[in-house]
């Protein structure tokens, strides 16, 4: 039951920052390889913030999401909106965004050194629940808690409001949205913000699950997003949700009963069939580009 | 009698190196249905996509109720009254018929309720189908929702390409007389048609387009009579008039000697 | 102080080669991010499996280990490239970046590697090792570029599915292109493995896999030599740096970025786009009849009359919208057929399923002895069909003229293998190729913009070129859609008797057009298309007579009686025959 636990936790991080990235993809049909610098940094930005100004993390938290928004809109106007109209724009955007990532990395370098930071001691509440006969902490349940309700939130957002509609609008056919009157630019920029303050929540939180930062953190969960996407379906909301679930229980289970050092490979294993078997991913009903 | 709601001086269009429309000239009055016909390439949807903001001219001038919007975007234009049903219906089948009404009041906010009711009541079968993907309907009803969408918008300019594309008779029989009622409420469409014989019984006016270039114009009576405009439209040399300037198109209704 | 600089020396050189990894199957667009495992599994194997230097002496060791670094690092390829065959874009560059990954842990993991330790191993490698290697690897892709299978490559990479109506064996050429990356990738890990005398799999993870893509993007991928410019470049910023005194340990990294940023944003070449680039042009003017064309494989085409073509009940629909609709039609070798009908009536759609691209849902079509339908769209060109398409897909950062050689892929001989060997074989078939090419051009009348960018084209000479290009494979059934659009009289009745022409020389051709006086000066036959089935057939005396097609262009003359009768769509009470479909935008 611990471990169920444990892997619902982590889980829940990876769902959360998937589900920012398969937001740009299956609006924009870009994929932002930003996304982990945005993680890694809002880690660092979060640490920051409790350490040097005192705040309680729970304040640290909606000041990482704003910081995420910001971010997200940076990395459209750089990276991004230069590019449209190019002919191989998909690759461009790779690579600019993998460009832009690497000078995030670097600032980040500057301004926090390379070594691991934490959390000052005190910041989290001591606080022990038992849930079914498993220990968890106030802290882990906060964090189920912001991930699920941030989704819950975004999946509302999709489905009921006015922004939503336009970003699936533009997701099926930007020239009709565009015909219809949306702002498409706008739009693009927004769906960018917010699948980067979600990424941006997902740092804080995972830096505070394993109480570290590292500047390799975004790589590492990198090619775990993309798995979680891809498995789960490019595009698909719950997809993503879904994935992120299973990939976080499959890896508690997997250092459980296999060994911790084949743990990243679950991910690759479940990604390589996938790609294979079905590129459009479980729930995933776009058609993979050809070209 | 009250200026012309539309007009278009000049108008070239291009695509990277192309130029699709070559300086073409020509007016809508307030509350007419004007219509542009050509045979496919002729650079029509170039001419429309052109005035709705869809794309940037590459020179001329684009006037509407009295303002230049020359090179606006088309996001802009919708909240000024200009709406565009555009070719291949270009439905989001994915979305609900309800959500695509809304989209057609995106700029409005949450204001267009109203105007998507009176939508529900004219179309009804539109209000029978609301939850269902736009996708399931049929290529009539799909029209259908392309023109509500737009008149969702409330406009004062309605721009119509192709209506007719890829439609039975029959069908196509309702959609244009969909067409007068917008007309006859008061909104001036601008028509863009292949079916040319349709078109002109339609319209007030008629502008024939051939490469780019507008070879004939004239009230659509006068022009439905004329058997010019068909040879005009199979390719036929339209006349001695070719070799030399274009004709002066923007000053009266009188169709010029060719 | 030597020695310092001889190490940037060789890691300029290494580099280099990795980025020689990517530049190669960067040349067919693909985008893969696996090689730094090819360079791991390459490493660790030709490691351990090296025979002792003290025995066999150091360079011989060295040679050993490459030839089982390559083939090791060609192999993995294989194994990856076969099952992602099908992927693109950005999943081609998921999975082989997850692939990297893979051989990483994998190799953290097992024993005989060292584990995270690493494994040492003798330093072999110097300077001048390191670029005689790298001088073979550039001198092979030197050679490659002008080839047939060179060309090949980029023209997959400008459209692939030009290039397949051109005859190229697409998917054969990516998974050999994705070899050739391995095993350059392979003979990058044996020489890092050689020269840095520890090797740990963490020298071949994600971020070296960065390192090499950054190489080969910003040296650019349009010119051989772009990987070198690129290694050079980036080698050198630190060293400026640090002869600058800059120490700091973040800011190259961030100006790497920086410049790959800048890069693709507004250099989208590369470096490598600053070199003058020399289109080679043909010395021949191509009316050298008398020359024997031996270097280019014939062509056997059927007697006038044969069938070339046989179509019966034909369909095509898109989830219950009937593109098309029960064809019948018969094509014999020689005639000119013309293909006319209002926009929307599925002509395209009916071109598209004779050419192959599009598979019928009813019906069968036998063109030229092959069933298309069943049949890759290559070998369906390989047959002898040839096309044009109507919205231009010309091979847009190639010349003219390396666009019609493309275009003349099937009948030209490869001659890559015989160019590393500058054999004068080779030279004479590609002049032959050379020749070949500079007629289509002439025929259409573009040889004086041989060596034109195809982009830098006016719409005009686009259409032309696509059709000198459809021409080179000496073709036996030549598909136009839509030739004349956008042309004026004058430049459209030229094109009529171009066609003709080509008639005359034995050509059979169907062309799709609008511009009805064209096709009715031109055909010996038309086929009136309307709601994708044939409403009438015959010459174009007696379609010009038929009210039928006048009215399914322009309408009929009479009013529709009894509006009232039957029920209204908006009301739901009127059966509608076209099906649902959303979007189907000006599609003929």
């Amino acid at each position: 039951m611990q471990q169920l636990l444990n892997g619902l936790f982590i889980g829940s991080i990876y769902a959360l920052f998937a589900i920012g990235f398969t937001l740009v993809f299956g609006i924009l049909d870009r994929l932002n390889l930003a996304h982990p610098a945005v993680f890694a940094a809002s880690a660092f930005v979060g640490i920051e913030l409790v350490e040097s100004a005192g705040m309680s993390i729970w304040v640290a938290i909606p000041l990482v999401f704003v910081f995420g928004a910001l971010l997200g809109l940076v990395i459209e106007r750089v990276a991004f909106r230069p590019l449209k109209g190019r002919p191989d724009a998909h690759f461009a955007g790779l690579i600019s965004s993998i460009a832009l990532a690497g000078m995030v990395i670097a600032l980040l370098q500057w301004r926090y050194g390379p070594d691991t930071r934490r959390f000052p001691i005190g910041a989290f509440p001591d606080v022990r629940l038992e849930v079914a006969g498993a220990q968890v902490t106030l802290l882990q349940v906060v964090i189920l808690a912001v991930s699920v309700a941030l989704m819950v939130a975004l999946t509302y957002l999709v489905t009921r409001s006015r922004l939503g509609r336009g970003m699936r609008a533009i997701a099926e056919n930007p020239t009709a949205a565009r015909v219809l009157g949306v702002n498409v630019d706008r739009v693009t920029a927004t769906t960018f913000s917010i699948s980067s303050a979600l990424g941006a929540v997902a740092g804080v939180l995972f830096a505070m699950n394993v109480n570290s930062a590292q500047l390799g953190m975004g790589t590492a969960i990198e090619l775990k997003g993309l798995a979680v996407i891809i498995v789960g379906g490019m595009g698909s909301l719950p997809g993503a949700l879904i994935g992120g679930l299973a990939l976080g229980l499959a890896e508690v289970f997997a250092v459980q009963y296999i060994g911790s050092s084949w743990r990243d490979v679950i991910a690759f294993g479940l990604l390589f069939l996938i790609l294979l078997l079905r590129p459009q991913g479980l729930l995933g009903a776009r058609r993979v580009r050809e070209v | 009698m009250a200026d012309p709601i539309l007009v278009v001086e000049d108008l070239k269009v291009g695509y990277g190196r192309v130029e699709a429309v070559h300086g073409v000239s020509f007016r809508a009055e307030r509350g007419s249905l004007v219509t542009l016909v050509g045979a496919n390439g002729a650079g029509k949807s170039s001419v429309i996509n052109a005035v709705s903001g869809m794309l940037r001219p590459k020179g001329g001038r684009v006037t509407f109720d009295g303002r230049d919007i020359t090179g606006v975007p088309s996001h802009r234009l919708v909240k000024q009254g200009l709406a565009q049903v555009p070719e291949g219906r270009q439905i989001l089948a994915t979305l609900t018929i309800e959500e695509n009404l809304q989209l057609g009041g995106w700029h409005a906010g949450g204001t267009a309720q109203p105007v998507i009711d009176a939508m529900y009541e004219r179309f009804p079968v539109l209000a029978e189908r609301r939850a269902l993907p736009a996708g399931s309907l049929s290529g009539g009803e799909q029209q259908m929702l392309a023109i509500a969408r737009a008149l969702v918008a409330k406009p004062t300019l309605l721009l119509m390409d192709e209506p007719s594309m890829g439609l039975a008779p029959k069908i196509v029989d309702e959609v244009f007389r969909v067409i007068e009622e917008i007309r006859v409420a008061g909104t001036t469409v601008v028509l863009v048609e292949q079916n040319a014989r349709r078109a002109l019984r339609a319209a007030d006016h008629c502008y024939v387009l051939q490469t780019g270039e507008i070879v004939h114009a004239g009230p659509a009576a006068e022009l439905l009579a004329d058997e010019r405009v068909v040879q005009a439209y199979l390719g036929v040399d339209p006349g001695p008039r070719r070799s030399g300037q274009p004709p002066d198109l923007a000053r009266d209704d009188e169709t010029t000697a060719g | 102080m030597l020695s310092d600089y001889s190490a940037t020396i060789t890691f300029i050189a290494l580099g280099a080669i990795f980025a020689y990894s990517f530049y190669a199957v960067l040349v067919a667009g693909q985008l893969s991010l696996g090689q730094a495992g090819f360079a791991s599994v390459a490493a660790f194997t030709s490691a351990s499996l090296a025979p002792d230097p003290d025995q066999l002496g150091a360079v011989p060791t060295l040679l050993v280990a490459i030839v089982i670094g390559m083939a090791v690092g060609a192999l993995a390829a294989a194994l990856l490239g076969l099952p992602t065959m099908r992927l693109r874009g950005v999943f081609l560059a998921i999975a082989t970046l997850a692939f990297a990954e893979a051989v990483r842990i994998l190799l953290l993991n097992q024993e005989w590697s060292g584990g995270a330790q690493g494994m040492s191993v003798p330093k072999i490698v110097n300077p001048g090792l390191a670029w005689l290697a790298l001088a073979v690897v550039a001198y092979w892709f030197w050679r490659q570029g002008p080839s047939r299978y060179g060309r090949a490559l980029r023209a997959i990479r400008e459209d692939e599915l030009a290039a397949r109506a051109m005859g190229i064996d697409v998917a054969r050429h990516r998974l050999s292109a994705f070899v050739a990356a391995g095993a350059v990738a392979g003979l990058y890990g044996v020489l890092w493995a050689f020269f840095v005398r520890l090797i740990a799999p963490e020298d071949f993870g994600f971020s070296a896999a960065i390192d090499g893509l950054v190489t080969a993007v910003v040296g650019g991928s349009t010119m051989f030599l772009g990987p070198l410019l690129g290694s050079a470049f980036l080698t050198m910023v630190p060293e400026v740096q640090r002869a600058l005194g800059v120490e700091a340990g973040w800011i190259r990294p961030f100006l790497a970025s920086l410049l790959l940023l800048v890069v693709i944003l507004f250099l989208p070449g590369g470096l490598a786009s600053f070199l003058p680039h020399r289109l080679r042009v043909p010395t021949a003017t191509g009316d050298d009849v008398a020359s024997d064309h031996s270097g280019l494989q014939p062509r056997r085409h059927p007697a006038k009359g044969e069938p070339v073509a046989h179509l019966v009940g034909l369909g095509k629909e898109y989830g219950g919208v009937h593109a098309v609709r029960d064809v019948d039609l018969e094509i014999r070798s020689g005639e000119v057929v013309g293909l006319i009908g209002p926009n929307g009536a599925g002509k395209t759609t009916l071109v598209n399923m004779i050419s192959g691209l599009v598979r019928p849902s009813s019906g069968r079509a036998t063109v030229l002895g092959v069933t298309v339908g069943d049949t890759a769209v290559h070998k369906v060109a390989a047959a002898g069909v040839s096309r044009t398409f109507q919205h231009s897909k010309l091979f847009a950062r190639l010349s003219a003229l390396e666009n019609v050689l493309v275009g003349g892929h099937l009948v030209s001989r490869p001659t890559f293998l015989r160019r590393l060997l500058w054999l004068s074989s080779a030279r004479r078939d590609e002049q032959e190729a050379l020749e070949h090419a500079a007629r289509c051009l002439r025929r259409v009348g573009l040889l004086q913009l041989a060596s034109s960018r195809a982009s830098a084209l006016s719409y005009g000479d686009q259409r032309r070129l696509e059709i000198a290009r459809a021409l080179a494979s000496d073709p036996t059934l030549l598909i136009l859609d839509e030739p004349a659009a956008g042309m004026n009289h004058v430049e459209a009745a030229a094109l009529s008797s171009l066609i003709r022409s080509l008639a005359e020389d034995g050509l059979t051709i169907l062309f799709i057009e609008h511009n009805v006086r064209m096709v009715l000066e031109t055909c010996h036959r038309i086929v009136v298309l309307d709601f994708g089935q044939v409403i009438a057939t015959g010459t174009p005396d007696e379609i010009a007579a038929n009210s039928l097609v006048v009215e399914a262009y322009l309408g009929s003359e009479e009013e529709d009686p009894g509006d009232d009768e039957g029920g209204s769509i908006a009301a739901g009470t009127l059966p509608d025959p076209t099906g649902g479909g959303a979007g189907i935008s000006g599609r003929s």
